[in-house]
């Protein structure tokens, strides 16, 4: 192979692993990422299933392994313009958005935010608390910098603010920071840009958004977070703890034509969850079929069942309004029921990101039909794609969990390297 | 002039887990009591019963050995076996005549700097109300 | 030599500044006998700082360092860097956190103030004893030795295989291929196996980099990564000893012994087959009955043996689809009925395999008590009800298990087993290939059920940690800060090996004592925790330097 470096697209647990493992054979890493932080999904997680592992105990290790790696050069905020040439000799131009912070020079410590007038929904919190316009995603976001959202920010909207840059004692807020374009040279390309979560607002009967105490499965996520808004306190929207709570899997299943994979297993660590905060809640997990395989499923679900859980199945289901809280009118073959609950937790479908047709062409794979990225050979070579050299990995290839996300990054780095050069 | 008792407690923090809960309350700006005089090691399984011991007999109000929490342990079973020795220690504490409270286990992750507020203030609280080592006046090594 | 010891305060800007005082700091420090130099400065970090640092060092002649600032989570590394380039073991370097852990939870001045100073000094009380630690490189060599010809085996030994490491391919049986072999069909798209597996057979068999060893089992291995030695019993009846690097455990799965679960009807009726004995069936080309006739009605079982083994074995709802598809396009009006408990098929591709199935006419009936009579299938439905199906074949499908010598290998590797009782992964969810034996690697069903696409995955996965790691001609450079046991010290107990999470302590036969394994040793300290005489240390961790620290917090 001609050219030596990598490009790895995507700073999630898939991108992290398969950059870190790169750069400890020698190769030189660009690691490239949309977003101001490093971590993906999975650093929304307080844990993991099915070890309950705390989740950023868990990745923030290799974050830190991943800032201060000589041979991994990091580009945040920065997206893939174009991808010319063919195995060993790509040359990739990527567009690095200003931050308008100095990487170097920001010691971190936050002073930056209390003078900014600007308060706007915070996204890494799922709208459940708000943000400045100069921010980082979360309490311990990694790299520990902010980022200005320029959309918000009202010097980048005209008015002669400076008050950011006014409380910085290290002087690194530049506004006169600029996007770059950038030109890489690699010899191969690994797609690690993960997933997206369906919005349960495209299926009106599950209420989301429209009644009160609908959330979805990263909402609650960031609820029950010890860095999030709430701290971990699981609350309905008018302060008090719910006492019942209906947790519904398979939403967009249907529509979507694809079992999601990790959503059961999930739901069911909600359920440690609440019944850590609240042990008295009553819990329902609503399920049109168990997916659990594997050798260390089962038996979470088995202790999960002990805490106190009922498991309803069905074939329909939705979420309605009552006088006070909500009911889940479900369906099996010929019977159903309504269960009167106060909360309602959603395990929508993954699905590809909306960007990833854009990526798709300039990356000049195939994606599936629905719209993931087509992997060259389902059964025998699932991380390579019809192009020499570009690989996919993770949910970007097909809903997964962690370990196989992983796996799946690490057989990149195996066929990478195997090519030689 | 004898003013409140302000505790002197030694605290064994693991690297991974507790140490980088610290350091996020820090970022965080939690405010905490002044008592504890933190020192980080790899691993709560390195913290080994003569350290702890010694403490005591140095005249250390209270003693906390914190880690990852079961099960997340960076080398895998470290954490299960501090809690064993733990649990002996306890015993042993009280053979030199200290109140085996005066010891504390907690399991705080990396993400859970509220956590570490909470820990040092309620665990110096504890001690506050636990009083002075009576070994403080008595040996001297 | 004397010692020089040098203090550098850094302020952080304002955020150490304003809330400690720096000048109460510097006056107290400089008043101590052992210190030479005491500096402060804005910001030590910076680019500026860093090199103020290197060049007050190399000025002063300094032999030790203190910086007292912000998390050795954050600098550490940076700070060790400028202590080596002024020319100081960068071992001989303390980083007290006086931000993070005092400036910025403390809200007094002087509390505050008095914690700074407190946490300097136990820095200075400990640096005397900080040893000059120093990189170690260990020669490794690159080979592999793959245990399992399956498909995992094949796939990690094809991609590791090249002109500067040789794998060693050791196969229990006659032939590669594993079960894949036995299989007719592959999902989803239904292409033969044989045409996949014999490709990857002929590629195995004609490289020049793969050694194979058929009728070949391991013996015994010794040594640690980049250093095993191997011995293997060919079908020779030879004894060969191999040496290599890295292991590839590889190998594969059992199924349940449907004798063992009697209400199947396993070998107590006509007409009931396993999965593997319906795939041979279909490779041979007929589906027939024991009387040489098509079957009318058949009865596809899931989830046999999922309660016994206490989990779900995962590819068996795909293959049994699979086998209604056999069934529907040599027999189009035979009557075919799935029983599951849940259909597991997650993914992208696979619902619609099972819609494109069930509008073949195949029924499903979901039970969770399902018993085999002679002809006949009893179930109890989700109300309780008890029902019946007639049929004149049954096909099972048993969960899938680890394979019979995976006890064995356990102990012969020192690795162990988890749930289900096969090989446990180092981390279940970022580390699922590796063991927690450094050098010793899971693929396949080796590591749980799983299927053909997840197992090569798998495979290639070993084959990026080994070809990441073990780099022919490249020395290993494992952890610095090990642990140690004084010889003079130790009383033979072995109590550290027992609690080594990484089998990096051995038992030294001759001297009585324990010694560590430096490679494979993480410096975690349990071995400390554990000795009884004070004998295990971990470097630049050692009890004396922590109980500086001690000292210095209860003054």
């Amino acid at each position: 192979m001609d050219n030596r470096n990598i490009l790895v697209i995507g700073a999630g647990v898939a991108g992290i692993n398969a950059s870190l493992s790169l750069a400890d054979s020698g190769r030189k890493v660009y690691l490239v990422e949309q977003t101001s932080y490093t971590g993906g999904t999975v650093i929304k997680f307080e844990k993991v299933f099915s070890n309950l592992e705390c989740a950023t105990c868990m990745v923030a290790p290799k974050q830190q392994e991943l800032l201060t790696k000589e041979n991994i050069e990091l580009f945040t905020i920065t997206e893939v313009l174009k991808v010319e040439g063919s195995l060993g000799n790509f040359v990739v131009k990527v567009k690095k958005r200003a931050r308008y912070v100095d990487l170097k020079a920001c010691i971190g410590c936050s002073a930056c935010f209390e003078p900014c007038p600007v308060s706007v929904k915070n996204e890494f919190e799922e709208g459940l608390s708000e943000r400045k316009a100069i921010y980082i995603p979360c309490p311990g976001a990694l790299p520990n910098v902010p980022a200005i959202d320029t959309e918000n920010c009202v010097r980048f909207n005209g008015k002669d603010c400076k008050l950011c840059e006014e409380a910085c004692m290290f002087e690194a807020i530049d506004f006169e920071q600029k996007d770059e374009e950038i030109e890489l040279k690699v010899g191969a390309i690994v797609v690690a840009t993960g997933f997206s979560s369906l919005d349960p607002k495209e299926i009106p009967k599950y209420g989301y958004r429209k009644f009160s105490d609908v959330y979805s499965a990263l909402e609650f996520e960031r609820m029950f977070a010890s860095n999030g808004p709430t701290t971990g306190e699981i609350k309905l929207r008018n302060g008090e703890s719910p006492k019942s709570v209906a947790i519904v899997h398979c939403v967009g299943r249907e529509e979507k034509g694809y079992c999601s994979t990790i959503c059961c297993m999930n739901s069911l660590k909600f359920v440690h969850y609440l019944k850590e905060k609240l042990p008295d809640v009553k819990i329902s997990e609503f399920c049109s079929d168990l997916c659990i395989p594997g050798k260390s499923y089962e038996k979470f679900y088995e202790q999960t069942k002990t805490m106190g859980v009922d498991i309803i199945r069905f074939d329909d289901i939705a979420v309605k309004e009552e006088e006070k809280g909500m009911s889940v009118k479900y369906k099996i073959d010929d019977k159903g029921g309504s269960l009167p609950v106060d909360m309602v937790i959603l395990s929508p479908a993954l699905e590809p990101r909306k960007d990833a047709s854009k990526l798709a062409k300039i990356l000049g794979i195939s994606q599936d039909e629905h719209g993931f990225f087509a992997e060259k050979h389902s059964e025998i070579a699932s991380v390579e794609t019809s192009r020499e050299g570009i690989f996919i990995v993770g949910c970007a290839q097909d809903p997964k969990d962690i370990q196989d996300s992983v796996a799946q990054s690490e057989a990149a780095v195996g066929k990478i390297l195997s090519l030689g050069g | 002039m004898k003013d409140e008792f302000a505790p002197k407690i030694v605290g064994f923090l693991c690297n991974w887990c507790t140490y980088a809960a610290a350091d996020l309350a820090g970022t965080s700006k939690l405010k905490m009591p002044p008592s504890l005089a933190v020192i980080r090691v790899m691993c709560s399984s390195r913290v080994d019963p003569v350290l702890v011991m010694r403490a005591f007999l140095r005249g250390a109000d209270g003693v906390l050995v914190a880690g990852c929490h079961p099960g997340d342990c960076h080398y895998e079973k470290g954490n299960y076996y501090a809690r064993r020795r733990f649990a002996l220690l306890k015993s042993v504490i009280e053979t030199l005549g200290l109140d085996s409270e005066r010891l504390q286990l907690s399991w705080i992750g990396a993400s859970e700097g509220y956590r570490f507020q909470q820990v040092v203030t309620e665990f110096t609280d504890k001690i506050k109300k636990l009083g002075q080592n009576p070994m403080q006046k008595k040996t001297s090594l | 030599m004397e010692e020089k010891i040098g203090v550098y305060v850094c302020e952080c800007g304002p955020n150490i500044a304003d809330n400690v005082d720096i000048d109460r700091v510097m006056k107290t420090i400089s008043s101590l006998p052992d210190v030479d130099v005491v500096e402060r400065h804005k910001l030590l970090c910076s680019e500026n700082g860093k090199k103020f640092l290197k060049e007050s060092i190399q000025k002063h002649g300094l032999t030790r360092i203190v910086v007292a600032a912000c998390s050795p989570k954050q600098h550490e590394v940076t700070f060790m860097k400028v202590c080596e380039e002024a020319g100081i073991n960068p071992y001989f370097f303390q980083l007290t956190n006086i931000r993070e852990q005092c400036a910025w939870i403390i809200t007094d001045k002087e509390l505050a103030t008095e914690r700074a100073i407190r946490y300097i000094r136990a820095a200075l009380r400990r640096i005397p004893f900080h040893k000059a630690l120093v990189k170690k490189e260990i020669e490794t060599n690159p080979d592999v030795l793959v245990i399992g010809g399956g498909i995992a085996g094949m796939e990690a030994s094809l991609l590791l295989a090249s002109g500067d490491r040789k794998i060693h391919l050791v196969e229990k049986t006659d032939v590669l291929g594993g079960k894949v072999k036995e299989l007719d069909k592959l999902l989803p798209r239904m292409e033969s196996s044989l045409d996949i597996i014999s490709q990857r057979i002929q590629e195995v068999k004609q490289s020049e980099d793969i050694k194979l060893y058929t009728n070949s089992e391991v013996e015994e291995v010794l040594g640690f990564l980049g250093n095993f030695v191997v011995k293997v019993k060919t079908g020779e009846n030879k004894e060969l000893e191999l040496r290599v690097g890295a292991i590839v455990v590889a190998t594969g799965f059992s199924m349940l012994n449907l004798k063992q679960l009697p209400r199947y009807g396993y070998g107590q009726y006509d007409n009931v087959y396993t999965a593997l004995e319906f795939e041979r069936m279909n490779i041979d080309g007929k589906i027939l009955r024991k009387d040489g006739k098509p079957p009318k009605s058949i009865g596809i079982i899931h989830c046999v043996g999922r309660e016994e083994r206490g989990y779900c074995s995962g590819v068996c709802c795909m293959y049994c689809l699979k086998f209604a598809n056999y069934i529907k396009s040599k027999l189009p009006d035979a009557n075919v009925t799935e029983f599951y408990q849940d259909l597991s098929i997650p993914g992208k591709a696979r619902q619609k395999f099972y819609e494109d199935t069930k509008a073949k006419g195949v029924n499903f009936i979901r039970s969770n008590e399902v018993e085999v009579m002679d002809k006949v299938i009893k179930y109890k439905t989700e109300e309780g009800e008890e029902k019946t199906s007639s049929v004149d074949m049954v096909i099972l499908a048993p969960a899938i298990e680890p394979s019979g010598d995976t006890a064995k290998l356990a102990e012969m590797l020192r690795i162990s087993q988890g749930d289900g009782g096969f090989f446990q992964e180092e981390h279940p969810k970022l580390a699922p290939v590796s063991t927690s034996m450094e050098g010793i690697f899971i693929a396949g069903c080796s590591q749980g059920p799983k299927n053909i696409p997840e197992s090569i995955v798998q495979a290639q996965a070993v084959a990026g940690r080994i070809l990441s790691s073990l780099i022919p001609g490249k020395k290993l450079e494992p952890e610095i800060k090990t642990s140690e046991i004084s010889e003079a010290l130790c009383i033979g107990c072995q109590t550290c090996l027992e609690v080594c999470t990484y089998g990096a302590i051995y038992f030294d036969e001759m001297k009585r004592v324990s010694v560590v394994n430096e490679v494979l040793c993480r410096g975690c300290g349990n071995c400390v925790g554990s000795c009884p005489s004070g004998a295990a240390s971990v470097k630049h961790s050692t009890t004396t330097q922590l109980h500086q620290e001690v000292v210095e917090a209860l003054r």
